[in-house]
């Protein structure tokens, strides 16, 4: 069983089909980089995963519970809004623009949820919270509030609020974008090191060196469709495709 | 006829004007919500029903829609008014008037929020009433501040509207006491009042955007 | 948050609703016939209202509607605070001597038969002119009670002498009253056609404050009210001899409320026999009243 699979995924905005047929499964442990130029669906596919988008048609399963199935006629129905709550629960998102919450402390961003939307214990949370605020080198920045802290900072925060929830299976969509260049570093190593402690994650990216390095799989997608798909030394270092060929070479052009 | 007897009969018109003032505010500001609401909602009969309510309390002279509070459940359905609907139809007509002001200030707000936001409480497991009221109505608030002074202070002047229906507000006894006197003077009185009541409320929403300005 | 916002609406609404059903036990609601108006008031409410004024029952209110703005029939006394005037201290006596309970309204004259329609007010008690034959029929009348003419009030230095020599100028009433339906009649259509302009405001001290300030040159007005004016503004008003119309006032009831009307006559008569109308009418001495009242 794996821990996140989401099957033959149909997506049009309008006319515009932006994702065709996908299919993608993820393995406890696992880290699976999907790269890609811009407009070819792999944020859309993420925003699909996390069901921020709705789906015209395909499957969506965590743990294999099912979130989303295809009726007679092939179109998606979606489970009930209670058990989609608890399937909420097994994943987290980390966003490219971060969307830490403005009115709230460092501290609150982190707790808010835990203890209002899961019910958990708020000494216990508060606890886990500040060690998480530790461990990504935020320590003694649980009163700050979000503007206060640097595009790096608030992005580790924003991964530690993901966190916070306990999720089985983390989603980042382009986490380094946003920032300006020498502040990609911290977070890429903030990744790297949940992915050394088997953090189950999805990351839609950019930087073609970090997926190599960190993923165990690298998906290749482009006009919607999974060009090619398999190990970074495969993918990245050897594409078989000359559509991923193009896309790479771009990429060590511009350095 | 002592300036002092003057202002201590405006005085006693300036209570009739605060409770328009506070009740008007206490309805019209949680209704301007619900409206915002209906007015953004995705159930289209509702968002155009509610469209065209506000064009039209928007679009027509308040004091119109206070002689049709005041008048319509006689007209419209036979019904004897009695002597205190003087009073609440002229709190209904400005609650109304001043939630569909509020109603768009507040769209405005809610609609200058950054989709993220709605986003990242969605996949934290916030329901749509926890996103609302935890994440977008306090950001809503902070950044509506401003606008909301403005109509605050514009309706401390309205008040005096209610003089069409005969509603004993201050400007209205400040206008009696004007013609027994056959004198100008007890409006230029009314207007200090004015003036006065508009500088506590300035200084009131100033301190409120102030201690909303702990973030940004 | 959001609960006790509904909350605080839904209270409000229903306080509000309690309210418009079980307010007033106005006298013209027992006794208007019965068959106008659909019964909107609670049975408690009811039950009070039901007694008929006729037996003089204690809290039976009187709602008499007047332009607070109209010295000096009705008026803000501003030592006291409270609203007094000729037509309010006959009202006064009227009530004290039926038993009920009078409640001074003041109203907005534009509004006035808006007011009386919907029961807001039981009788108009205001100076209210009983000319034309479109108010005669537009209420039921009391007798009238006090001969009124309706003068032209002009600066005291200027050089307007008759109703003649306002051609060409501006002259101001204030809107709907007796002055501006005169100058609409046929009999005066002449003369108010001569005006360069007939400006309406809804307040007689406004129009006033224009004639001093020279934003008008003369006001269109009744008597008593002008008398008022001059007594406030010593030297600086000036009446003119030939009234422009002469006219009648009485009290207005909803049309048809007969009743009620009787009612008031019939105490009012026994006030006029017995010298008291009279007496009051020596408080308003200084404008003239005294003169004016029709004692028979």
């Amino acid at each position: 069983m794996s821990l996140f699979e989401i099957k033959n995924v149909s997506k049009s905005f309008g006319t515009l089909k932006v994702l065709n047929d996908i299919s993608v499964s993820v393995e406890e442990g696992e880290v699976v980089a999907i790269i890609g130029p811009s407009g070819s669906g792999k944020s859309t596919l993420l925003r699909c995963a996390t069901m921020l988008e709705t789906m015209d048609s395909g499957e969506l399963s965590y743990l294999g519970e099912v979130a989303a199935r295809n009726d007679a006629e092939g179109r998606t129905v979606y489970a009930s809004p209670s058990e989609l709550r608890k399937i909420k629960s097994y994943f987290g998102l980390v966003f490219q623009q971060f969307n830490l919450f403005p009115h709230y402390t460092v501290l609150k961003n982190l707790c808010d949820a835990p203890i209002h939307v899961q019910k958990r214990n708020a000494a216990e949370v508060k606890k886990e919270a500040k060690e998480l605020l530790v461990k990504m080198g935020l320590e003694g920045k649980e009163k700050y509030y979000p503007q206060q802290l640097s595009g790096g900072q608030q992005q580790r925060v924003a991964i530690a609020r993901a966190l916070c929830m306990n999720p089985d299976i983390l989603f980042f969509d382009e986490p380094t974008s946003a920032l300006d260049p020498e502040l990609t570093g911290e977070i890429l190593k903030v990744i790297r090191q949940l992915a050394q402690e088997h953090m189950t994650m999805v990351i839609v990216t950019h930087e073609m060196a970090f997926a190599r390095d960190v993923a165990d799989r690298v998906i290749f997608m482009d006009g919607g469709y999974i060009v090619e798909e398999g190990k970074p030394e495969d993918v990245i270092s050897n594409p078989k495709e000359e559509r991923t060929k193009r896309f790479l070479a771009r990429f060590s052009e511009n350095g | 006829m002592g300036l002092l007897t003057v202002i201590k009969q405006i005085a006693s018109g300036f209570g009739a004007t605060l409770i328009i003032f506070f009740f008007t505010l206490l309805f019209s500001m949680p209704l301007g919500i619900l409206v915002a609401l209906g007015r953004m909602s995705k159930f289209k009969p509702l968002s155009i029903l509610i469209q065209g309510i506000i064009s039209v309390l928007r679009g027509t002279p308040l004091m119109l829609q206070l002689i049709v509070v005041f008048y319509g459940p006689y007209y419209l359905f036979g019904l004897k008014l009695s002597t205190s609907w003087r009073l609440y139809a002229t709190l209904i007509g400005f609650s109304i008037n001043y939630a569909a002001y509020f109603a768009e200030i507040f769209r405005a707000g809610i609609q200058s929020i950054p989709v993220g936001q709605t986003e990242a409480a969605t996949v934290l497991g916030y329901t749509k009433a926890q996103t609302f009221l935890k994440i977008i109505f306090p950001q809503m608030i902070k950044r509506t501040i401003p606008p909301v002074t403005n109509e605050v202070i514009t309706l401390v002047k309205d008040t005096s509207l209610a003089f069409v229906l005969a509603y004993q507000e201050m400007f209205t006894y400040a206008k009696q006491v004007s013609a027994s006197m056959s004198s100008l003077m007890p409006l230029f009185v009314a207007g200090v009042f004015y003036y006065l009541f508009n500088l506590v409320v300035t200084l009131f929403m100033n301190y409120i955007e102030k201690r909303l300005s702990y973030y940004n | 948050m959001m609960k006790k916002f509904a909350a605080m609406l839904l209270t409000g609404v229903m306080a509000i609703s309690l309210a418009a059903c079980g307010g007033s036990t106005g006298a013209s609601s027992d006794s208007a016939p019965a068959a106008e108006e659909p019964a909107a008031e609670a049975p408690a409410a009811d039950a009070a209202a039901e007694a008929p004024a006729a037996e003089g029952t204690e809290d039976t209110e009187f709602i008499v509607g007047f332009d607070a703005e109209y010295p000096p029939y009705g008026y803000l006394d501003e030592a006291t605070g409270d609203y007094t005037g000729f037509d309010l201290q006959l009202a006064e006596e009227l009530c004290k001597r039926r038993g009920w309970t009078l409640v001074k309204q003041p109203i907005n004259w534009d509004n006035k038969d808006a007011e009386l329609d919907s029961g807001t007010i039981d009788c108009i008690w205001n100076g209210m002119t009983y000319s034309t034959p479109e108010r005669i029929n537009a209420y039921t009348w009391s007798k009238p009670y006090v001969n009124n003419s309706i003068v032209i009030a002009v600066l005291a230095d200027s050089d307007i002498q008759t109703p003649a020599d306002l051609a060409g100028k501006v002259v101001i009433a204030q809107s709907n009253s007796s002055a501006e339906d005169a100058l609409k009649s046929d009999e005066l259509k002449e003369l108010a056609g001569s005006f360069k302009e007939l400006q309406r405001n809804p307040s007689y001290d406004t129009c006033f404050m224009d004639l001093k300030t020279g934003a008008v040159e003369a006001v269109a007005v009744d008597i008593g009210v002008a008398r008022y004016q001059m007594r406030n503004n010593p030297d600086t008003f000036r009446i003119l001899e030939e009234p422009i119309s002469t006219e009648q006032y009485a009290i207005a009831f909803k049309l048809g409320n007969e009743a009620l009307r009787d009612q008031v006559q019939e105490t009012y008569d026994e006030m006029l026999a017995d010298g008291t109308v009279m007496k009051i009418a020596q408080n308003y001495a200084d404008d003239n009243l005294p003169d004016m009242l029709i004692t028979e």
